[in-house]
């Protein structure tokens, strides 16, 4: 009848009573020299495979990178770069040629690079209005786009710094004369193209003021499909960072040439920020970084280390654990 | 009898109400004397003629807040606290452009900590509520219209005519008119009042006899003029005004609030003071609440915590105000540019950074820290030390119970120990344990103390069965055949028994009382010694029955023939009473037959100067059992006799009664006279009494000072007492070098004989500093050998009172502090306060009061904790202390049990909280430098505010509850451990700099290695990761590493510490799917969108989360190995050394050892987990939980004990009488 309820009843009650009498059933870990190097020994059983895995993947991975900024500028304009970049009037076009040293399997990813930018910036950060890009001019609060927000009383969309500071150079690649095909489609993340940028929204207004900060968009094309823009508003954690250009779908090979021609329509100059171009293939792990793989072998090594050091030092100084001769008040009655 | 003889001088103490700090709470009265009209006068029985006074009504309340005040006055409270107040001011400065972080950051925390305190004190003072409720609503018979009407306390008014019955509470303060005793007396009990449980006597004027019954009290038309309420307990002064008659009216006839109605059937009394305007409710007032001195370390840390904030505050401002540059055009620099980002302010830049920073990196702040604290410290109390077994006390059904749950991890500090004599260390029972007659010696028992040598050496001790023949009484506890039921005729020396039981049945001033039956007779003794011997004559068949002036008369058993009585009258010519220059008491007795003899007993060297010659053997086997005795801790004193001739007697009385009617120095010529008489004695043998001690104390003072706690004894007793106490507890031996500081010297007493007040105090301060100078110049020698003899210091009140004054203070506690034990004796309760004072202050050690009695008050409350002895007589110890237990010995539970496991925990929160905060806003900071110092939030606003609340907070509480390091055995095996705790070894500022340093490190580790990865692509596709995925990614291994850090840092694992972990980290993830998983329309959260589960997409998610926390906890791994092996803690090496024993970890095991439990275990253990039930002594209306249970129980409804803020419980007004 009430005897499981009884039974709950008594199992409660003494579980409580173990835990008022501070008895509760515990597991009483003791680090025991067996303990540390078995430890240290399994830490570096596990991550030096790991390290290796992850290195070897890295290491699949070929990357070219060229740095362009400096040599797309005309010898004559390198005094004052900057005032090169700002006139309009010059040709921005320049030719790049780089050589495959390896063979490269499609699809090869292609970044630029840009340095001492700070696209974490608190200011130019908080410069945008996810609410616009989403549902745009229809929304009108765009104060958090400042000091982009309105052009001569227009809202501007996509409004804010981030958008106006768009990333404006322009890449083509020719292999033996013939065009390499570059897509430039699914750049972005999905979630981002699907959910976080309108599709009917249009830019409006976009860079028709007195100061322009970079790429212009077609203002055709809905927000959603505008893929440089998606990617360039992700803004980015550190102030050196990679954006995905596109990605040429044919495989490259060993002594490939590229020509690159390029438009080197952005400023970097007046903050001394480096452009780099950069070919990269993909493995399981992303891109060529060896970062991980190092960081994985040396945790395990320094373990497979100290394991061997532990046990060295419990072969020659053997501690007797649970030696009561170390208890402080056995030490004074052997010393007095 | 003689409950208001000690009432005389108010017992209030002006000095120290003053320094009490007013309650935070509605009621206030204590401190309110309401000055004119000077004069109250109430109309009894006339409800309109008082209604124009508008007295205030009975119902009372003790509640803080009410419906429209809890809101206002409880967030004052609140704020009070500096993190709270900081969390406030960075909250609303996250509401300014400022602020990188969304005003929710700050506030959330802020708000869950304040609702989780503020739904405390609703519940709390709810309760109170109910408790209140549950007081007024209490019936009591009110006259009504020529009857009896049973109303609720409530609805009482001033001036009322009451009736009250057996054993029911007074509802107000009464006065007291008529009562069914004869003579109008009534007898109440005042414990909850003052703790003393003796009946006192209250007597009606006599005039008000006869308002017995309705009819009659209908008539009483009297008036009341009396002062105006006052919070005095034993004064009153008013004039009761019938007939045109004034009746002076004294505390005789009132009757208080609080106390209880005991053997009278009932009484009727007028209402003279209701509500909070009774005495008792006057009284109430709050215990200054003690703060531990860890947590006044804590505040330390908090403010270097506080210091750290601001520099790198100001680190990160002065970068920002280098880096600010138009040059960044994608900044939007160029225009309008708030002050904050404007080049051209590059000051104000400074400034305003240095806000946004601070709003920033508020997480290093710890703000839950203290609600943590809190409610471990309410579970340790209340949980743990209250529901202990071992240290609950079956006989007298008295659990341990923790007052205040503030000082729990003190316990684990203490260093030096105030002990009271009498009561907690000894039972305050004498006991006739052994005697030696004739050489021989009877008596087959073992003291506590030497059962405790024996055991030390290893002997096993047989308990020893006590014989079928045995006669055990209160007050006697001998054992031995060969003596009882007159088999000492068959002794070889009867005759000597004979003289040896007629001495300590006559010669003695003890009074007999009550029925002349063996069974029924009380002895009424000045000192319980001499009523333990007169028990023991009885015993021996010497039964003491009556006394007139001049004659004993004794019942005597066996001495002629085996099993014959005759009742035997002695004539008692002289009584050469007791002092403390004779040590010794002698009576001249004429037997029936005309035998002159002089029975004297005293002292050991006082009868042995004045024995005859003769008798060498005898005395010098005497003497062997004397110290025989004396090493057992027992109380000796030796019997004589002396047969007198009738002219030598004739020729000396006459000198006597001489001696006895001078006027001058009387005294000291009875001396002389009795020097003349007190000689050529003849020894008949020694008693040696038991100053029975506590259960256990010799070896828990063995056990305490084991583990490096000193243990001075305070008491109000002789030095000589007092000295023999210590050896019996084994704080005083043989092997210690003792010195004795004490007045009784030849040089002082012959200054005081000269009377003059001034110049004896200036000659005893001088001798105590000769003493002193002296004594610590012997001691200076042994200071520097650690294997030296141990010292011990015995001094008087007398010295002590010199030795205080600030010029030899200095010199007294380098003396005391190196003594292994210090008795001091015959001091005053301030005394006792000054002494622990005076090590509390000028040592700054840990100090730790243990007293039962009002005279032990004072001390209790000026140590740093204070311990009452409970179960016993009087409760006032107990409302003033900290802690109360009912015997001495589970101090060895309290302290290196919960005190240490208190200790250990607590400091293990702390640390881990410091570091988990630190590890985390380094992050932060570290990102700062990335981002051009300009303040931008590395994390949602979410993920910060919920760090300190959700992610991390749980799993913290639980290792403060449960961790433990060795079982409580060992720990009690091994009190040696307990110095770790004395040495603050786990929260010093060393341990806070290496958990600073782990800190640092592994924040290097969490943000460098996520952004030296995140550099390239880590997808498959070659897209890349933002910032908002970045910082998902280092929280993540954040919370999963400081989670895991806290599993490193335990003990002992149970499985709540696994689930409370796994709940945390499982609570992350689940936080982050639903989060980034779900956009609202109102709040778009577009940065954390989908973030999560783009990050677990790629396999980089799964290889760091298990690189990452691996790489931040190897240090600490490493540190944890190397420091186990090669510096290792003491209970580590325990830990070891226990490490294969067996425990009963199987749950199912333990239960069946807990259905083995014995019935009465069983019973013992249910009892325990009851609430504790004290309302019988504990203080009425003073807000303390006896008072609500007792009153709740009443009703049949049951009642926790009282949550939390147990702290703030009032208690009464101290009163410094001594004992």
């Amino acid at each position: 009848m009430t005897d499981p309820n009884r039974e709950r009843y008594r199992i409660r009650e003494t579980a409580f009573y173990l835990f008022t009498q501070q008895s509760l059933p515990a597991c009483k870990p003791v680090l025991t020299p067996g303990w540390v190097i078995t430890i240290f020994l399994f830490m570096g059983l596990i991550f030096i495979p790991v390290g290796l895995v992850t290195l070897r993947a890295s290491h699949s991975v070929v990357e070219i990178v060229d740095r362009y900024d400096i040599e797309c500028v005309p010898e004559s304009s390198r005094i004052d770069k900057i005032s090169y970049i700002q006139d309009d009037s010059i040709p921005k076009n320049c030719s790049r040629f780089m050589k495959v040293r390896k063979y490269m399997k499609a699809p090869i990813n292609i970044y630029y690079q840009l340095d001492n930018y700070y696209q974490n910036h608190r200011r130019y950060v908080k410069s945008r209005s996810d609410k616009q890009l989403l549902h745009g001019r229809k929304y009108h609060d765009t104060s958090s786009c400042q000091p982009v927000e309105l052009n001569n009383g227009q809202p501007i969309v996509p409004c804010g710094l981030i958008a106006w500071s768009l990333f404006n150079d322009s890449f083509t690649f020719i292999r033996e004369r013939a065009e390499l095909k570059v897509n430039r489609k699914n750049i972005a993340w999905k979630s981002d193209r699907d959910h976080k940028f309108g599709k009917n929204v249009h830019p409006f207004s976009f860079q028709n003021g007195t100061l322009i900060g970079g790429g212009k968009l077609y203002p055709k094309i809905p927000l959603s499909d505008q893929e440089d823009l998606i990617v360039w508003m992700r803004t980015s954690a550190l102030p050196s960072f990679r954006k995905l250009y596109g990605r040429i779908e044919e495989d490259l090979d060993v002594d490939d040439v590229i020509v690159v021609n390029l438009m080197n329509n952005y400023n970097t100059y007046s903050f001394g920020g480096k452009k780099k171009l950069v070919l990269s293939t993909s493995s399981w792990l992303g891109g060529k970084n060896n970062f991980l793989g190092h960081a994985c072998i040396i945790v395990g090594c320094s373990s497979l280390v100290l394991a061997i050091v532990f046990t060295l030092l419990h072969l020659k100084y053997r501690r007797p654990y649970g030696d009561t001769s170390y208890l402080p008040w056995n030490r004074k009655s052997l010393s007095g | 009898m003689s409950g208001w003889d000690a009432v005389n001088s108010p017992k209030s103490q002006p000095g120290s109400s003053s320094s009490r700090k007013t309650p935070a709470r509605t009621v206030t009265l204590g401190r309110v004397q309401p000055q004119a009209p000077a004069l109250r006068t109430i109309f009894c029985n006339d409800c309109d003629a008082n209604m124009a006074h508008r007295y205030r009504g009975n119902s009372i309340s003790t509640t803080k807040y009410n419906i429209f005040t809890f809101l206002p006055k409880g967030l004052y409270e609140q704020f009070r606290r500096v993190a709270n107040l900081y969390f406030l001011m960075v909250s609303i400065l996250s509401t300014t452009p400022y602020s990188p972080v969304n005003p929710v950051t700050n506030m959330v925390p802020l708000s869950l900590v304040l609702m989780f305190s503020l739904i405390k004190e609703a519940f709390e003072d709810w309760q109170r509520l109910q408790n209140d409720k549950a007081i007024n609503n209490i019936p009591v018979d009110v006259l009504q219209e020529q009857g009896w009407e049973t109303l609720q306390w409530k609805k009482l008014h001033v001036g009322d005519i009451i009736r009250v019955k057996q054993d029911e509470f007074f509802p107000a303060d009464i006065l007291l008119l008529a009562s069914t005793n004869s003579d109008g007396v009534c007898y109440i009990e005042s414990a909850n009042l003052d703790g003393e449980t003796n009946l006192k006597i209250r007597k009606a004027l006599e005039k008000t006899w006869d308002y017995l019954t309705p009819e009659k009290a209908c008539e009483f038309k009297g008036e009341v003029q009396c002062e105006q309420p006052n919070n005095s307990l034993y004064t009153f002064t008013g004039n009761l005004v019938i007939d045109n008659q004034t009746l002076p009216l004294s505390p005789n006839q009132i009757l208080l609030r609080g106390c209880s109605l005991k053997n009278t059937d009932f009484i009727v009394g007028a209402v003279i003071f209701t509500g909070h305007e009774t005495k008792v409710m006057m009284n109430s007032m709050n215990v200054p609440s003690k703060r531990s001195t860890l947590e006044r370390k804590l505040d330390k840390l908090i403010l270097a915590l506080f210091c750290t904030l601001f520099s790198l505050c100001l680190v990160g401002a002065m970068g920002s105000g280098i880096f600010i540059d138009r040059k960044y055009f994608y900044l939007g620099l160029l225009e309008n540019v708030e002050d904050q980002f404007n080049p051209n302010r590059r000051f104000m830049v400074i400034i305003l950074t240095m806000l946004t920073l601070l709003t920033l990196y508020s997480t290093i702040i710890p703000i839950s820290l203290y609600v943590s604290i809190e409610t471990i410290k309410f579970i340790q109390s209340s949980q743990f030390i209250n529901k202990d077994l071992n240290m609950y006390h079956a006989e007298t059904n008295t659990p341990a119970s923790a007052r205040t749950s503030n000082l729990n991890e003190e316990l684990g500090q203490v260093e030096y120990i105030f002990s009271d004599k009498t009561g907690t260390l000894t039972r305050n029972l004498m006991e006739f344990f052994k005697c030696s007659i004739g050489g021989e010696i009877y008596g087959a028992g073992m003291t506590e103390i030497e059962r405790d040598i024996s055991e030390r050496k290893g002997i096993k001790v047989q308990e020893v069965q006590m014989s079928a023949g045995s006669v055990r009484e209160k007050g006697f506890n001998f054992d031995d055949v060969r003596l009882i039921r007159g088999a000492w005729r068959n002794e070889p020396n009867h005759d000597v028994c004979k003289e040896f039981f007629r001495c300590i049945a006559i010669c003695h001033t003890v009074l007999p009382e009550g029925n002349e039956s063996p069974e029924k007779i009380k002895y009424q003794a000045a000192s319980p010694d001499e009523a333990a011997l007169v028990l023991a004559a009885k015993k021996f068949g010497f039964f003491f029955y009556r006394r007139t002036p001049t004659m004993i008369y004794v019942r005597e058993s066996h001495v002629e023939t085996m099993g014959k009585t005759q009742d035997v009258s002695y004539e008692i010519l002289n009584v050469l009473e007791f002092n403390s220059t004779r040590k010794r008491q002698s009576v001249v007795c004429r037997y029936p037959d005309g035998r002159l003899v002089l029975y004297c007993k005293g002292a050991d060297t006082v009868i042995y100067e004045r024995l005859g010659i003769g008798n060498d053997d005898l005395n010098k086997v005497t003497r062997d059992h004397l110290e025989q005795f004396g090493s057992a801790g027992l109380r000796t004193l030796c019997l004589a006799y002396r047969d007198l001739a009738p002219g030598f007697y004739e020729g000396w009385n006459e000198k006597f009664i001489k001696a006895k009617s001078s006027l001058r120095d009387r005294e000291k010529r009875l001396d002389e006279v009795a020097e003349l008489k007190e000689k050529d004695l003849i020894l008949i043998g020694a008693t040696a009494i038991e100053d029975k001690l506590q259960e256990g104390v010799p070896s828990c003072i063995q056990t305490l000072s084991r583990a490096g706690i000193k243990i001075w004894v305070l008491t109000g007793d002789k030095m000589e007492t007092a000295i023999n106490i210590a050896y019996a507890c084994n704080l005083l031996n043989n092997e210690m070098i003792q010195f004795i500081i004490s007045s009784e010297t030849d040089a002082i007493r012959e200054v005081e004989e000269r009377g003059e007040q001034a110049e004896t105090a200036l000659f005893i301060k001088e001798e105590v500093r000769k003493q002193l100078k002296q004594c610590l110049d012997e001691a200076q020698q042994y200071f520097c050998s650690p294997s030296g003899p141990k010292l011990g210091l015995v001094i008087d009140g007398k010295c002590l009172m010199c030795a205080l004054d600030p010029s030899l203070r200095v010199m007294l506690l380098t003396l005391s502090l190196n003594c292994a034990s210090v008795v001091c004796c015959r001091v005053s309760p301030l005394q006792k306060a000054q002494v622990t004072s005076l090590v509390k202050r000028g040592a700054r050690k840990i100090t730790l009061s243990i007293g039962d009695g009002a005279n032990d008050v004072s001390m209790i409350q000026a140590a740093h904790i204070g311990i009452g002895i409970s179960g016993l007589e009087g409760m006032q110890a107990v409302m003033a202390s900290d802690f109360s237990i009912a015997q001495f010995r589970f101090l060895e539970d309290l302290l290196l049990m919960h005190g240490r496991w208190a200790y250990i925990r607590l400091c293990k929160v702390v640390m881990y909280f410091f570091y988990k905060n630190l590890a985390f806003s380094l992050t932060q900071f570290w990102f700062t430098f990335n981002t051009g110092f300009c303040g931008q939030r590395f994390y949602d606003d979410w993920f910060q505010s919920l760090y300190n609340v959700i992610f991390t907070a749980l799993p913290v509480v639980f290792v403060g509850v449960l961790d433990k390091d060795i079982s409580p055995s060992l720990s009690k095996k091994y009190p040696e451990l307990y110095k770790e705790g004395v040495r603050h070894m786990f929260f010093k500022w060393r341990v806070v700099a290496l958990w600073a340093f782990f800190a640092v490190y592994q924040s290097l580790v969490f943000f460098y290695f996520i952004s030296a990865t995140c550099s390239t692509s880590l997808d498959p596709s070659g897209k890349m990761f933002g910032l908002w995925d970045v910082s998902t990614m280092a929280y993540t291994c954040i919370v999963v590493t400081v989670n895991l850090r806290l599993l490193m840092m335990c003990n002992s694992i149970t499985r709540w510490h696994c689930i409370s972990v796994g709940g945390s980290i499982l609570a992350w993830f689940l936080f982050i799917f639903l989060y980034s998983g779900i956009t609202t329309p109102l709040d778009r959260n577009d940065n954390m969108y989908w973030v999560i589960y783009i990050l677990m997409g790629t396999s980089y998610f799964y290889v760091t989360l298990l690189l990452v926390p691996v790489a931040a906890l190897l240090v600490d791994f490493l540190y944890l190995s190397v420091q186990r092996w090669f510096f290792p803690y003491d209970y580590q090496i325990v830990q070891e050394m226990h490490k294969d024993d067996i425990q009963s970890t199987d749950p199912s095991e333990l239960l069946e050892s807990k259905q083995q439990l014995t019935p009465d275990e069983a019973r013992c253990r249910e009892i325990s987990q009851l609430p504790k039930e004290v309302s019988r002594h504990s203080g009425f209306a003073f807000d303390s939980p006896g008072y609500e249970s007792f009153f709740a129980s009443q009703f049949g409804k049951y009642v926790p004990p009282k949550a939390w803020d147990v702290a703030r419980r009032g208690s009464m007004r101290s009163k410094a009488t001594p004992k």
